[in-house]
Parts: C-alpha cells; structure tokens; sequence
C-alpha cells in the first residue's frame, strides 16, 4: 500500500471501524470472532482501498465486512442457520389477535436486554438487515449492496426480520401469556 | 386478505422508501384500515425501539490501533533508492548523446545499451527482492500483531505437515529446531511472492519466528541476509524449495536459527 492508498484508507475506511465492528458483532454474536473477522476485513480493505469511490466508503467497507464475515461463518459454524423457509403471512394474525394491549405498546415496553435478545436470536440473514436498516439506518439501496441481494429481498427479509421481532417482544396470545414485567427498583 | 407483497410495502411505507405514489396511496388506505394502522404503529415503535435500546457496539480501542498499525506497516519503507539510479542512468544517456561524434558513435551506442539492459536487470531483480523482503515483513507483522499466528497449533511436525499438505499443494519440510529454547508453535498458510506459502512459526525465548517456505525450481543458493524495519531477514533455495526466515531476535541468535533451519531441511 503506497503513501496515497494508505491516506485514503485512514480518511475513508478508518471513520466506518465502529459501524464495521458493531456489524460484525451482530452477525458473529462473539466478540473476538468480530475482532478477528473485521480485522481480516480491514486487510482487504486496504488491498482493494485504491477501487473505492469516495461517496460510497461506508457500505463499501461494510460489504466487505460482511462478506468476510459470511466466509467465516461458513468455515467456523456451517451450521448456523442462515433464513428460514417458511411463508410470512404472519402479520396479519398478529394484527387481527384480539389482544388486550395493541403490540405497538407492548413493543414501546420491552427493555434493552429483550431487544438485544430478540435481534440475537433471528436468523442471520434478516439479522444482518434489520441491524443495517435499525442501527446503521441505511437505505434499502445501501443494504442491498452489502449484503449482496435485490432491493426486492431486502424489503422481503426486513418485513420479516419486524415480523419475527414482533412476536418475540409482543406475544400475540395476551390472554394466555402476559407481558412479564420485571419489579422495578428505584 | 392481503399478499405478501403488501407487507413488505408496509414495512417500505414505513421506511419512506416507496415512490410518491405508493407512499400517498398508502396513506389513503390507513384512513379506513385500522389494522393495517395497528400494523404501521407497531413498525414504527419497533424501529424506534431498536434505535434507543439495541446493542450499537463501538471498535475496541486495541482492534483500532492495531488495524492502523497494520496499515502503516504495509507502506513501502521510506523512498527507495530506484529513481535515484535511474537518473544516474538517464544521466549517463544524455552524456552519451553530447559526445555524438562519428566515430566512436557505434561503439557508445553499444556500450549505452549494454549498460541499460544490465542496469535494468540489476535493479528489476532487486526490486523483485526488496517486494518480497517487504511482504515477508508485512506477513511478519501480521502475524505477530494480529490473532492469527497459527492456523494449526501443535508442536507436533506430523501434525503440521499433512495440514500444510493438503492446503498447498506441496509438503514443506517441517521440524523442531535443533536449538536451545527454540519452541515449535505451529504452522500457517499465508500469501508471499504471488503465491500461498508455508508458515511455520517458532517462539525463541521471547521472540516470533517466521520461516517461509515455498517450491522454487532454481538450484541451492547461500542465504542472503538482510535487515528492514528492525527485523532480520535471511532467504536461500534449498532442495527444491525456497526458504524465507525472519525475527527480530539478535545478530548471532539469528544466524544459529539460520543455520538450524537449514540443517532441519537438509533432512
């Protein structure tokens, strides 16, 4: 890496570290397995830093994070589950439940632990989209990029990452499982 | 009942990412859908949700300076002395055309040219050399700074070998060293010259060791020493094989590790 290619890469790539780190971080859910793969990550990234266009230097890394994040996976847990197959029409049931407590409150309600919890336990191809959308707040565009599929599947995907979110944090039966609320002290 | 397609327009809806048409139409529709108005307020608690209370997890410092390290240890060392003896060359070229007489005229051109292509192969060769000096130091580097030492650890040679083998495409020789506090840590598959390489690492008292190994088809040759960035490097052709040592330990440590790696790969 020459004298240029090593500026860009500290003005360009370095300022996205957290962005790439908190991603790795959540799909790899370890932290020195996100060490590890954003390292490797930052390797390539000065590799190929001289190809990047200046306006695009955050999904740029982050795909590279990703994919090497993805590589990873396959080698360190080939059996990590990365969707499920099934339909989703759920959210219409979810919806229509004759709830006592509209699932936007009970979701207003959930403590960090359940948020964190519930983002960890989706699968991890809506895992890596909802955090791209939720904490990183790119645009279906940028996610499609990084992630490496049509802005068709990541609407798909996110619809059902929320879908899945939901009824970890609102259960849709209030009649038979209340919403446990932790006693609060001070 | 609505289609999947719907749903994921909701989700779209709420991110503002549908075109004006879409957005305005579905606005029409919450006005007298109210669970498709339940459906859009449970998103947006959702998102916001998320936004305050999920996990946003900052780099560890430790990662952030070692990512940077890294990057300033794969700049070239300072300028390198190329440009200098081109223009020495450039130079003698230009002199060459002042003289231009008539007789000596054939024979200057000759010599220039004879002087050119040497010139041109004495420093392609040491550039050659001094990328690959580079790389073993970056690898170096690497390896020492990063996790990633190892990718097989065991001090066990028939362990090292068959995984070496069977990720290369070659079997380097791998050996403890016939050295007092010289430690067999393990092998690596790593990237010199162009080409994946064996790594096998060594720990000498507190020092790394790196010895690089790959097929080379030249005949056997007397190790080359050199020094860059601090760190000691000696490479040689041996049995079919190209050898690449490099630590940062001292002057006479270094040649006894030299000379022990050689006699190991002399079987």
């Amino acid at each position: 890496m020459g004298d240029d290619d090593w500026r860009r890469f500290e003005q360009l790539a370095m300022p996205h570290l957290d962005a790439a780190y908190n991603l790795a971080l959540w799909i790899t859910r370890n932290a020195d397995d996100a060490q590890d793969v954003v390292q490797d990550a930052l390797l390539r990234a000065m590799r190929y830093i001289g190809s990047l266009r200046l306006e695009s230097a955050r999904p740029w890394l982050l795909q590279i994070v990703r994919h090497t994040c993805y590589t990873w996976l396959k080698e360190n847990r080939p059996q990590e589950k990365l969707l499920f197959d099934d339909p989703e029409d759920a959210w219409r049931d979810l919806a229509d439940a004759s709830s006592t407590e509209p699932p936007e409150i009970a979701i207003r309600k959930a403590e960090r632990e359940q948020i964190n919890a519930a983002i960890a336990a989706l699968p991890v191809g809506y895992r890596e989209v909802f955090v791209l959308r939720e904490l990183e707040e790119l645009s279906y565009n940028d996610i499609a990029r990084i992630a490496e599929i049509p802005v068709g599947t990541v609407m798909s995907r996110l619809a059902r990452a929320r879908g899945l979110m939901r009824s970890a944090l609102a259960p849709t039966r209030p009649a038979l499982r209340t919403v446990p609320r932790p006693a609060q002290a001070g | 009942m609505k289609t999947n397609e719907d749903s994921w327009k909701i989700d779209a809806f709420v991110d503002g990412e549908l075109d004006l048409a879409g957005q305005l139409e579905m606005e029409q529709r919450m006005e007298h859908d109210d669970a498709l108005r339940a459906h859009v307020a449970s998103i947006r608690a959702l998102s916001i949700a998320a936004r305050e209370k999920a996990d946003r997890s900052k780099a560890p410092a430790a990662l952030r300076e070692r990512i940077s390290g890294l990057a300033k240890a794969s700049r070239p060392p300072a300028e390198p002395t190329l440009p200098r003896r081109q223009g020495v060359a450039q130079q003698l070229a230009s002199a060459l055309n002042g003289w231009l007489d008539w007789r000596p005229l054939v024979v200057s051109m000759a010599a220039a040219v004879m002087l050119a292509v040497t010139l041109n192969a004495v420093l392609l060769r040491s550039s050659k050399q001094e990328r690959l000096m580079d790389e073993a130091v970056a690898s170096h580097v690497r390896s020492t700074v990063g996790t990633h030492l190892v990718d097989v650890l065991s001090s066990d040679h028939h362990t090292v070998k068959p995984f070496l083998s069977a990720r290369l495409g070659f079997s380097p020789p791998v050996a403890e060293l016939p050295l007092p506090g010289s430690l067999f840590v393990g092998g690596r598959v790593d990237y010199l010259d162009g080409r994946p390489v064996a790594a096998l690492v060594y720990r000498q008292g507190e020092h790394i060791v790196n010895s690089f190994v790959w097929p080379d088809s030249a005949g056997n040759s007397n190790p080359e020493f050199a020094t860059e960035r601090g760190y000691r490097i000696a490479h040689w052709a041996q049995g079919g094989m190209h050898h690449c040592v490099i630590s940062d330990v001292n002057r006479e440590e270094f040649q006894r590790l030299v000379d022990a790696v050689r006699s190991t790969a002399a079987g």
